[in-house]
């Protein structure tokens, strides 16, 4: 059984007004794994991201979680809505942009989908959404309004409510992208716990030091195309793809 | 409904438009002049404009129209139908149009107007030439759509015996006996009237906006 | 003086005008403000059909004149067969129509609310119903309040139309203890100041609501 991928693209394609995005995207991430997600800006890899929890539908390819068709089935035919959420329930994101609901409290943010979507009752969800709120150091702020919060404090807060639906994948788009320089440490030495805790996750990040120390895996975006998939140590010091050698090389 | 039922219509319908003109001409004029003399800061005044915007902004037309149109010859004062009709809507407007004026005019930047002492400008030179033009742009979408509330608020005129686009749908179907065409044909003309003045104001707010960056 | 002693003798259907008239407003402004919720969902759920027909009839409604619709229920439905009493014909003009004008309000401003607080919540499996009434309704609630008061007050004016299609609220119960003494100013006046103390009361309701968003940070909408 361990064997099945918890997210699996399999010839993900996707254009936008005749504009290729992703082409014939193949991607497995197992149990336990981080796998970062590398490329120039415009190169398709937030919209693979989406393409995971079907935020974004893909022309062609099928995507799957933990072996189960998410968005269209297996002959092709549009899921329901609802069985669409629930699907979607069972993986987390983190947006570049926190996306924090404004009218309700940080407790409040994280026990909202576990309550009304999952339907577990409120008191054991609150239990739940404080123990993860100290483990992102947020537990103090439990009753504040998210605009009082830092970018850095609304991106933990962030995190814990995707922890709080018991994910099997976290997905992080660009978590850190829109924070200022002193405010990224906190929220990548959040996500670095993680791994330790043995989430799988698929990061989005232009934070290669991050890439290199946490990832199991490290794959990298050209224009749509998938062209390098590796291990960090590998990937960095020894990757085959000249695109790949000339991106490590301004971004140093 | 045949061309005599038509051309009644379109009788109510000029009544209508032409005491809505005359009131929205009046009222935008008053309006400025209440937002100004608010502006100074005149006491008890002040106060006085106050409550006559507040008063007015609660009060509905058809109630304004009957207490003008009724208590004027209370004090021997003869008072037409037309006027009593235009009096109200030019009251009620004007307390609308007066808050639009002087939100234009707080908005105005201080920077500009030191600008425009620094020019060697009066103040009322600097009134004239800066700030009011800048007002009417920043005001006019807010004005005009005030006068398409006061076309959706003039059937209220109705209540007094003059024959507007709504009173005359009653006089033609108490002759044909038949009061849904000449009613749906009302409605029709008003939406052409107030839909013109709606595309004026998406006009108006894409020339204010157009100021504003 | 002694004009003022008789407005307050005829002051019972003076009392009476108003309960009437406070009464089609609440009913009216609560349906109105419901119908609009419920019109600003199915914009959001709706297939592109009934998106552009609830579009088109919003449309219609802030192009006519509220008495004109009260007319056409009250003087012509009754050629379709269907015969309305003054107060209920009334009341089913001022639900439609305000409806629209909420309606209208809610779409606004979900046109300018950000996607991302949507897309996290059906990230996190929202949907349907469910995501309109914890999601997005109480943001776009909080974004229209400065203007439902003045709504509100729209909606309250609007009742004195009524009295054209002969239902007895506060304006008809002025103009008929005008007619019966002669006393035009004292009853005028009598009900104009209870309609300015009914909108006053309104407002502060209105500003009170707004704490909700205050403390969430709204001050700047």
């Amino acid at each position: 059984m361990s064997e099945v991928p918890v997210v699996s693209l399999e010839g993900v394609s996707k254009s936008f007004n005749g504009v290729e995005v992703l082409r014939d995207i193949h991607l497995e991430v197992a149990r336990g794994e981080v796998v970062s997600v590398l490329g120039a800006s415009g190169s398709g890899k937030s919209t693979m991201l989406r393409c995971i929890n079907w935020l974004e539908q893909p022309d062609r390819g099928t995507v799957k979680i933990n072996g189960e068709h998410i968005g269209v089935d297996a002959q092709g035919k549009q899921m329901s809505v609802r069985a669409l959420a629930s699907l979607r329930a069972r993986t987390g994101m983190v947006f570049q942009s926190f996306n924090l609901w404004p009218h309700l409290t940080v407790l409040q943010n994280v026990i909202e989908a576990p309550v009304h979507v999952k339907r577990i009752p409120r008191s054991r969800a609150v239990e739940e959404a404080l123990a993860l709120l100290d483990k992102v150091g947020m537990g103090h702020k439990r009753d504040a309004y998210p605009y009082t919060l830092s970018g850095g404090q609304k991106q933990r807060v962030a995190i814990a409510r995707a922890l709080a639906m018991a994910p099997e994948v976290l997905l992080f788009d660009e978590p850190t992208s829109a924070l200022d320089p002193e405010l990224v440490g906190e929220v990548l030495a959040v996500m670095r716990a993680l791994s330790l805790d043995g989430y799988t996750m698929v990061v989005v990040t232009h934070e290669m030091e991050f890439a290199r120390a946490v990832s199991d895996q490290v794959v990298f975006l050209d224009k749509g195309k998938l062209i390098e998939r590796a291990p960090p140590e590998r990937f960095f010091t020894a990757p085959e793809s000249e695109r790949v050698q000339r991106f490590l090389a301004t971004h140093r | 409904m045949n061309s005599q039922t038509w051309l009644l219509l379109l009788e109510g319908a000029w009544t209508t438009v032409w005491i809505s003109a005359v009131s929205i001409a009046i009222g935008v004029v008053l309006g400025l002049g209440i937002a100004l003399v608010r502006m100074l800061r005149i006491p008890f005044v002040d106060q006085l404009l106050v409550l006559y915007v507040s008063i007015a902004r609660a009060t509905p037309l058809v109630t304004l129209v009957l207490f003008i149109f009724l208590v004027a010859p209370t004090f021997g004062i003869v008072m037409n139908r037309n006027l009593a009709a235009i009096l109200a809507l030019t009251l009620n407007t004007a307390a609308f149009n007066a808050e639009i004026w002087r939100g234009a005019f707080l908005s105005f930047s201080k920077e500009q107007r030191e600008a425009a002492m620094a020019c060697g400008m009066t103040p009322w030179l600097c009134f004239r030439r800066i700030m009011l033009p800048q007002m009417i742009t920043v005001s006019l979408p807010g004005l005009v759509n005030e006068m398409s509330f006061l076309i959706k608020g003039s059937p209220a005129i109705a209540v007094i015996g003059i024959v507007d686009l709504t009173r005359v749908t009653n006089r033609i179907s108490a002759v044909t006996y038949e009061p849904l065409p000449p009613i749906l044909a009302a409605a029709l003309l008003y939406m052409v009237v107030i839909y013109a003045l709606i595309q004026l104001q998406a006009l108006a707010e894409w020339r204010a906006h157009r100021l504003a960056v | 003086m002694e004009n003022w002693q008789i407005v307050w003798e005829a002051r019972d259907s003076l009392i009476s005008g108003l309960f009437t008239t406070i009464e089609i407003f609440l009913i009216g402004s609560v349906l109105a403000f419901l119908l609009g919720c419920l019109v600003v969902y199915l914009l959001e759920q709706a297939g592109p059909w009934l998106r552009r027909a609830l579009r088109v009839a919003i449309d219609l409604m802030r192009t006519l004149p509220f008495l004109i619709f009260a007319y056409l229920l009250y003087y012509g439905l009754p050629s379709l067969g269907v015969r309305l009493d003054a107060w209920t014909a009334g009341l089913i003009a001022l639900v439609i129509y305000h409806g629209a004008y909420f309606a209208e309000m809610l779409r606004g401003a979900r046109l300018v609310m950000p996607a991302g607080g949507v897309e996290a919540a059906r990230a996190c499996g929202f949907h349907g119903f469910t995501l309109f009434r914890r999601i997005l309704l109480p943001q776009l609630l909080i974004r229209v309040r400065p203007l439902i008061g003045n709504q509100l007050i729209y909606c309250l004016k609007d009742t004195a139309f009524l009295t054209i299609i002969t239902v007895n609220e506060l304006t008809a119960a002025a103009n008929s203890i005008q007619a019966i003494y002669f006393i035009p100013m004292e009853a005028f006046v009598a009900v104009i100041g209870l309609y300015w103390m009914v909108s006053i009361v309104i407002e502060l309701l209105v500003k009170w609501a707004g704490r909700f968003g205050r403390k969430r940070g709204f001050d700047h909408v």
